[in-house]
């Protein structure tokens, strides 16, 4: 990567940017109602074309099946147990744990089965 | 001269207080992105960064998701336009905060709001708006104890996460992708109270799909747009029912 040093700097500089740009006093704009709808979406959005291709496509690294891929049925069953607890943490260690056992699961029948 | 001393040894103690009141709030949320930072260090690694490089972009840039999203790049093309642009859309939303937070910040002196605009992040953000809407009033001492709690956590975490790279290869195949899918799951899934919010959660996470298929270094920014404008132009029931009344 020989262009890391630019990289770094650019995504440094653009970071703080958007942190600090209402911060400073020579910023005398407001964002209007319509711009600040807009952007209460980003997060959301996001996040979620990060992980649905994760859940979804996981299984084409692995050579797996889509139906019986870990990605799929952890990613579903952290999805179900995000809408019964509100503790961010909690569904985190559920989930990585769903995975983590299917994982061992499907290493185990592949050394029993050869 | 004594009441002067109390005073000046009660505004300390309160302080700390709400110091330790920021650690504590932040400290659940900080723990569940560790998992995320060890991949953020880890995959660093793997796309060919040196330890030194791989902790300068947590170190300067502090932003979780822009972080892995240019590591993806990096990993594929390469290309710094790529990069720029899905760093601008990913921190867009630190706009909103930043605008949120600017009636309570402008007074205090350019170091301080420098400080305060380095350390702000969506974790930060929200204990702060918790803590601001419990006390009725702004706390540059909570924004940035919880703030600078995040920031080691998450640096001890990439730490961690270069070490275990250069000894375990592949160490990103464990599983640790899957981290980042499950902690998004669990931010994005209970913060979906509308319609609006639903619908820009499914046309991002749809476009992502498609998208990733014949777009890959553009589909998170092509399907992030979508999302915004799906969420956008979806009107709740709530501001159905106040344009009825009207």
């Amino acid at each position: 990567m020989n262009n890391f040093w630019l990289a770094l700097l650019g995504m440094t500089c653009i970071t703080f940017f958007c942190r600090f740009l209402f911060f400073s006093k020579t910023v005398s704009f407001e964002l209007g109602p319509k711009v600040k709808r807009v952007l209460s979406y980003t997060a959301p959005s996001v996040m979620t074309a990060m992980w649905v291709p994760i859940v979804f496509l996981g299984h084409q690294d692995s050579s797996g099946d889509f139906i019986t891929s870990p990605f799929l049925i952890a990613g579903m069953a952290t999805v179900a147990f995000s809408l019964l607890m509100k503790n961010t943490l909690a569904v985190v260690v559920f989930g990585m744990g769903v995975f983590g056992l299917l994982k061992i699961f499907y290493n185990s029948i592949q050394s029993v089965l050869s | 001269m004594p009441s002067r001393t109390v005073v000046v040894t009660e505004s300390v103690s309160s302080d700390v207080k709400i110091m330790n009141r920021g650690i504590v709030d932040i400290f659940p949320l900080a723990l569940a992105t560790v998992p995320w930072g060890i991949l953020c260090g880890s995959l660093a690694i793997t796309v060919g960064l040196t330890p030194l490089q791989a902790q300068l972009m947590s170190l300067l840039i502090f932003a979780g998701a822009a972080q892995l999203a240019a590591l993806t790049i990096m990993g594929s093309v390469g290309s710094l336009s790529a990069m720029f642009s899905s760093t601008f859309v990913i921190s867009s939303r630190h706009l909103l905060y930043s605008a949120v937070f600017r009636e309570h910040v402008r007074k205090s002196p350019l170091g301080l709001r420098c400080t305060i605009a380095f350390f702000l992040t969506d974790e930060m953000f929200a204990v702060t708006c918790a803590y601001m809407e419990k006390h009725k009033s702004f706390s540059a001492v909570y924004a940035l104890s919880s703030g600078i709690t995040f920031y080691l956590i998450w640096n001890i975490s990439t730490f961690a996460g270069i070490v275990a790279g250069q000894y375990i290869p592949n160490l990103e195949h464990l599983g640790l992708e899957f981290a980042i899918a499950a902690t998004f799951i669990a931010i994005v899934i209970p913060s979906i109270k509308n319609r609006s919010t639903l619908v820009s959660v499914v046309s991002s996470g749809l476009s992502a799909i498609i998208l990733s298929i014949f777009l890959e270094e553009y589909a998170l920014i092509v399907a992030t747009f979508i999302g915004m404008f799906c969420g956008y132009l979806t009107n709740d029931n709530q501001q159905n029912k106040e344009k009825s009344n009207e």
